[in-house]
């Protein structure tokens, strides 16, 4: 049997602010345990919170950049469940009055996956279970989130992927979290459903939480849609419930419910004001937007004349776009720098977080320095390749690889009466190449590059040695 | 409106208590009187669609929320100084005789 | 009349009495008295000795402020580092705070001493202080009666002079009922006007922090000391309030439009009912207008501050599951188990019935006909106060339907006790500023008070009316047989 995939995403990112959503603590990332504490994020009772504006202005920045409505009066609610990691036993959160409404995030395919809401809420605290005992962290407790709800607009696992790397992407873009996966600071909760095609109702969905890797999400959609499908055709029905995907088994399975409940009985909170942002601030915070990565992969395709897959590769990864528009503004070519990110310093690095890392020995004026001298042909392409290679091992400049007299270069005369000198040492040889023989040429080539040791540009040679041999 | 007791043991699930028998017995009875003393909102005044907020319609300028700015947290013995800690964790053991 | 702070202030300025004897003073009273009337639950002698001697210091070096040296108390729900505070509940058993609470830490700057922490219904619910799991303190007028609630101690403290001055919360007239009780002064100030940081939250948009006293004069000072805005708390606010409010007392109150309502006085014992009627006389004798007025929602303000109160408090008091401060059961088989067993073990009936009606008024099918619609017509309650407002300075209406109930009282229902804060707790509803004052006495003995509520941040006018009703009836708090000042 044949099903469509109904799927919606939730993601939880952590804001990359300084201080805690609710008191001064700092968002620092590790600390000992509870040493980033304080009577208002460990819930001690007679403390109060006090909502950090850059919290709200980050969220708006989120909610713009994702096409969203801002609501310009927003308050916070609380959300009312008993869990040890939860020292208030409530979350501060949003229910009915989020920040951002109705957005969207357009897929290479020119799909809009829809953007319900955003809101801002605090994350709660560590536990450990170990032999017996529980312990518990506070540290990340009132670290800021936002909450970012998709319409179940996905059908596909592939689709699934996209949106939620289009999703980190910008997010990185605007700076408003680093989005790192594996630490926590963006995970996502995958509601899925499935119904037969053209049929309006939707099934009965779950959801999978707390997925902590891109490539996790396309899997765990796979699975679970797999699951439900196996289900659907020996005549079952779905449950809702919570599912948790496990990477080792590549499977989904039920969550032992941590609450027996969801009846988080919201209401707004009365220790915070609601709070209202003028028209003006929101265009200013607008104004303050990058250019997104959609945007820049179009201006590279159509200004800068870069290929598809040459611009995808370089718009991926925020730094990479930085340190690639850092050369081009200190006046290396588009073509040549490109092809040297994507080409050279790109097979340096394994993995996805390197290259999101993009942490390199040399400055874009540098790299500018040497990816001129291939433009003026000073060096050949090759040259470059290599010399870039030991720029990023050593750490230094272009001028400790390349002599001023490697510089000089080859005059087209000298090319000239170079490559006569190999015709006429080669009798036997243009006598092949003109009976056919094209492949022949190369011991030309050889002979001409031996020469000038390797500095020739190899097109001009051959361009040269043709017309002579009259070709 | 009359409270069952399943309601009743429903919502002290929520709350997080338990009751005896005899405590639940006579809890639903005195819910009973202050579910019919609370009712007594619905005999009058309409109520209207607007937007609840919390301390009614004070609402405060976005400018106005705290700046991002780092105050020193305090010493994690602080933190811990009405449990017994265990190497700067809260901790418990899970089940207890 | 008792010596108030301001006299007490001249003395230890005169040098005619150091602080540190002024406290072994109220020491001596407090062993005397205290174990009888449990005003106090938790004692801190030590660190008041300490405090004295360095008030003593910061008044031989001049220009200390009036408080400086002054016996006071705080109620049990407010955050006082390194010493106590459990709202009289079993929950918070050994739970010192390591902060303090913004009013006392502006008291102590000005050098305050702290005498101790007074007794109060658990979590500060109740109406007569008998929920508090250290016992009921005993009214010091007559003690087979209660103090009121919830700040009984707070009042007791005043009334029998074991402090000069007390701290209380205020959530649905648990300074003024029990000011009332006691026959001492309770001032509810303006939601906003003093800072809750630190106070242990019941109804967070309902709670406030105000001053009972034996004067109307020393509730003007320590509201002039304990008011102002505070970062810590942003439901606070920085009004202004321009010169000390202690200093302007004296004000003509002729011409001044003071609004009755009759929805106040339904079912009010006759008694009291009698002497707020003379109060109003006497008003009216000296040339202020009065205006019968009406506020229609009022009849239902109390089913609406119950479920607000208790909807907050079910989520304000989730917090105590064991694991960070108070008690935790001793034997369970899970965290849940824990959490649950700490729960019901640690609160009382009346905290549990609060936090069950909270949790009902919340839940899901039940929020719009509870919740929501109580919030709704609380704006409805505010939108009446403004109006009258429009033709009044100020309303004058009994504290409490009753005097004082003797001790153990039994009711069929807790709503039968519900019903005696019909008059107190539409001030919280609308957070404006109420004081009760001593009005005389009925045919038992027991003190009435009187409510004298005003506008939003207009505590001038509430504390100008009452110091003038104080001068001019010819009834004052007095001194208490066995107390300090005796
Ligand atoms: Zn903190």
């Amino acid at each position: 049997m044949n099903y469509e995939i109904v799927c919606g995403i939730e993601t939880h990112v952590e804001l990359a602010t300084k201080t805690k959503i609710f008191c001064g603590c700092t968002t620092e990332f590790g600390g000992e345990p509870n040493t980033h504490c304080c009577p208002v994020c460990t819930g001690q009772p007679g403390s109060l919170p006090i909502l950090n504006q850059k919290v709200v202005e980050y969220a708006i920045k989120a909610g713009l950049a994702l096409n969203c409505k801002i609501n310009t009066k927003s308050h916070m609610d609380r959300k009312n469940y008993v869990y040890p990691d939860l020292p208030k036993a409530y979350q501060i959160s949003q229910y009915d009055e989020p920040l951002c409404e109705n957005g969207y995030i357009e897929l290479d395919s020119g799909k809009r996956i829809g953007i319900t809401r955003i809101h801002i809420e605090e994350d709660a605290g560590k536990l450990i279970h170990e032999k017996g005992y529980t312990y518990i962290d506070y540290n990340r407790s009132g670290v800021p989130l936002i909450e970012i709800v998709s319409e179940p607009d996905i059908s596909s696992a592939e689709e699934a992927r996209e949106y939620a790397e289009k999703l980190q992407l910008i997010m990185r873009y605007i700076g408003v979290s680093d989005c790192k996966m594996q630490e926590g600071s963006m995970r996502c909760d995958v509601n899925l459903s499935l119904r037969k095609p053209g049929d309006p109702n939707f099934g009965v969905r779950t959801e999978t939480k707390n997925i902590n890797s891109l490539s996790f999400i396309q899997k765990a959609v796979m699975a679970e849609a797999e699951r439900q499908a196996d289900i659907l055709d020996a005549g079952g029905t779905i449950v809702q419930q919570t599912m948790r995907y496990d990477e080792k088994t590549d499977s989904v399975t039920p969550m032992r419910d941590k609450e027996n409940s969801d009846d988080y009985r919201y209401f707004p909170d009365p220790d915070i004001l609601g709070f209202c942002i003028d028209e003006e601030k929101v265009e200013e915070i607008r104004a303050s937007l990058p250019e997104l990565p959609f945007d820049k992969f179009k201006r590279y395709i159509n200004v800068l004349g870069l290929s598809e897959a040459t611009a995808k590769q370089l718009i991926k990864y925020k730094k990479v776009a930085e340190f690639f528009e850092g050369a081009i503004a200190e006046g290396a070519s588009v073509k040549n720098a490109a092809n040297l990110i994507v080409g050279t310093i790109f097979s340096n690095m394994d993995t996805e977080e390197e290259k999101e890392l993009f942490a390199i020995r040399i400055s874009a004026a540098q790299f500018a320095a040497l990816v001129k001298l291939a433009d003026e042909k000073k060096i050949n392409i090759g040259v470059a390749q290599s010399t870039l290679q030991k720029m990023l091992e050593s750490g230094k400049p272009v001028e400790e690889f390349i002599k001023p007299e490697d510089l000089v270069g080859i005059s087209d005369e000298e090319l000239e009466s170079l490559c006569k000198e190999a015709i006429d040492a080669n009798q036997k040889v243009v006598a092949d190449i003109r009976n056919g023989k094209d492949k022949a040429i190369n011991m030309l080539f050889g002979y001409v590059m031996k020469k000038t040791g390797g500095k020739a540009d190899i097109r001009k040679v051959e361009a040269m040695l043709r017309k002579f041999i009259g070709q | 409106m009359a409270v069952s007791k399943t309601e009743i043991e429903k919502l002290a699930k929520l709350a997080k208590l338990s009751f005896s028998d005899e405590e639940l017995e006579r809890f639903t009875a005195e819910f009973d009187a202050i579910i019919a003393f609370a009712d007594t909102i619905n005999q009058s005044i309409e109520g209207g669609t607007e937007q609840i907020r919390s301390i009614g319609a004070r609402m405060v300028p976005f400018e106005t929320l705290r700046p991002d700015e780092v105050v020193p947290s305090l010493p994690s013995d602080k933190i811990l100084s009405n449990v017994e800690g265990y190497n700067g964790f809260f901790g418990l053991e899970r089940s207890k005789k | 009349m008792r010596t108030g702070i301001s006299e007490l202030a001249s003395k230890l300025r005169k040098r005619e009495i150091s602080a540190v004897e002024l406290t072994k003073t109220y020491i001596d009273a407090i062993e005397k008295l205290n174990p009888t009337l449990n005003a106090y639950v938790h004692l801190t002698f030590d660190t008041a000795l300490k405090a004295a001697e360095k008030a003593d210091q910061m008044l031989k070096e001049g220009d200390a402020p009036l408080l400086c040296g002054i016996p006071m108390a705080l109620k049990d729900n407010i955050c006082t580092d390194g010493l106590l505070t459990t709202c009289c509940s079993k929950i918070l058993e050994g739970f010192k705070p390591y902060y303090d609470a913004t009013v006392w830490e502006k008291l102590k700057a000005q050098g305050a001493v702290l005498m101790g922490k007074t007794n109060m219904d658990e979590f500060a619910m109740g109406s007569t202080s008998e929920t508090s799991c250290y016992g009921a303190p005993l009214n010091p007028i007559n003690t087979a009666y209660v103090t009121g609630g919830s700040s009984g101690g707070s009042a007791a403290v005043v009334c029998a002079d074991l402090a000069v001055y007390s701290l209380g919360s205020d959530t649905g007239g648990s300074i003024r009922q029990p000011a009332s009780f006691c026959g001492v002064i309770g001032l509810k100030p303006t939601y906003g006007a003093v800072s809750r940081y630190g106070l242990i939250a019941y109804g967070s948009s309902l709670d406030q922090i105000g001053p009972v006293t034996s004067s109307v004069k020393d509730a003007a000072i320590v509201f002039d000391a304990i008011k102002g805005g505070d970062k810590r708390d942003q439901t606070s606010v920085d009004y202004d309030y321009g010169d000390s409010l202690a200093e302007r007392l004296d004000r003509d109150i002729k011409g001044m439009r003071i609004g009755v309502a009759e929805e106040f006085f339904d079912g009010i014992n006759p008694e009291i009912k009698y002497k707020i009627m003379e109060a109003i006389a006497l008003f009216e004798k000296n040339g202020a207008i009065i205006e019968n007025i009406r506020l229609p929602a009022l009849k239902i303000a109390l089913p609406v501050y119950y479920i607000i109160a208790c909807a907050e408090a079910s989520s304000n008091l989730g917090r105590y599951d064991g694991i960070r401060y108070g008690y935790r059961a001793s034997s369970y088989t899970s965290i849940e188990d824990m959490i649950v067993k700490t729960r019901s073990e640690g609160f009382g009936d009346e905290v549990k019935r609060r936090i069950m009606l909270g949790t009902y008024v919340l839940s899901s099918g039940y929020y719009d006909a509870y919740y929501k619609k109580a919030c709704l017509i609380r704006e409805e309650i505010n939108r009446e106060f403004d109006a009258v407002f429009e033709k009044c300075d100020a309303l004058i209406a009994p504290t409490a339907p009753n005097t004082a109930f003797p001790l153990n009282h039994k009711v069929t229902s807790p709503v039968e006790i519900y019903l005696s804060d019909i008059c107190t707790v539409p001030v919280n509803i609308a957070g404006i500023p109420a004081i009760s004052i001593p009005c005389g006495k009925d045919s038992k003995g027991l003190p009435i008070g009187m409510q004298i509520i005003g506008k939003k941040f207009d505590e001038a006018t509430v504390l100008q009316m009452a110091y003038f009703y104080e001068q001019n009836s010819g009834i004052d708090v007095g001194v208490y047989e066995g107390g300090a000042r005796a």
